[in-house]
């Protein structure tokens, strides 16, 4: 039996609980970053993006933000050091 | 009669993400009298601390193994820890942010666990029992025991 994936709307709907679960059990981790004092995870789920925003890392999850954007990445790909690969194409 | 301590067993961390460190290091305190954390930033820093040690004094009980990191990878460093004699056998587990299927079938193949990282507090002792389950029976039964006797 193939399991149906989620879409945003339905991952939305979920009790806290189970939207955490579903983060942990399926989600693909993208990538992290640092708002001040905050630390936020990024995932990809199906097809959308859930951003995890902590007050203590990995312990304490202050709110979830859900997007099917990939406007969301920006910050994620601007950490990306293409360094070396300008240095090779000069 | 002077009687010494058992000595602590070796469990070896290796991970890039100073905070999964912190996180890891604080919820091993539990197990501080039992159970030593080392920390690693890649897996080449690990293979080198071992190449180091004489594995008849000091012989690891775990290895933990992030699998996203710079230089040397949790993946590749579990194929290299694999090929050597002295610690092919010890328990490895490969620990990730995702729970990719692929790479819990790579874990499987060189004989290692598969743990995904926790992602809130409900999930942090839990995780740390499930890596410890991958300790072999003697670490495990000296664990149980000490906390039979401090309940």
């Amino acid at each position: 039996m193939t399991k149906k994936a989620l879409s945003l709307t339905e991952f939305i709907a979920l009790q806290q609980e189970l939207q955490f679960e579903t983060l942990h059990k399926h989600a693909v981790y993208v990538g992290k970053r640092k708002e001040g004092k905050q630390q936020i995870l990024l995932f990809q789920l199906h097809g959308f993006y859930v951003e995890v925003f902590y007050e203590k890392y990995r312990e304490n999850i202050d709110y979830l933000v859900t997007t099917d954007s990939t406007e969301i990445l920006q910050p994620y790909l601007e950490q990306i050091n293409i360094g070396g690969l300008e240095q090779k194409k000069g | 009669m002077t009687q010494s301590l058992p000595p602590k067993s070796l469990v070896l961390y290796a991970d890039d993400d100073p905070d999964d460190i912190q996180l890891l290091s604080e919820a091993f305190q539990v197990y501080s009298n039992d159970l030593e954390l080392m920390t690693f930033t890649d897996g080449m820093e690990l293979l080198t601390f071992i190449e180091t040690i004489d594995p008849f004094y000091v012989a690891p009980c775990l290895f933990i193994l992030d699998i996203n990191m710079p230089r040397l990878n949790g993946k590749e460093t579990l194929r290299r820890l694999r090929r050597l004699d002295s610690f092919a056998d010890v328990p490895a587990v490969l620990f990730s942010t995702s729970s990719l299927p692929a790479d819990a079938a790579f874990a499987k193949n060189f004989n290692a666990g598969f743990v995904t990282k926790p992602l809130h507090t409900s999930q942090v002792h839990l995780i740390i029992d499930e890596i410890i389950e991958h300790c072999s029976d003697d670490v495990k039964r000296n664990i149980r025991r000490k906390n039979r006797n401090n309940n």
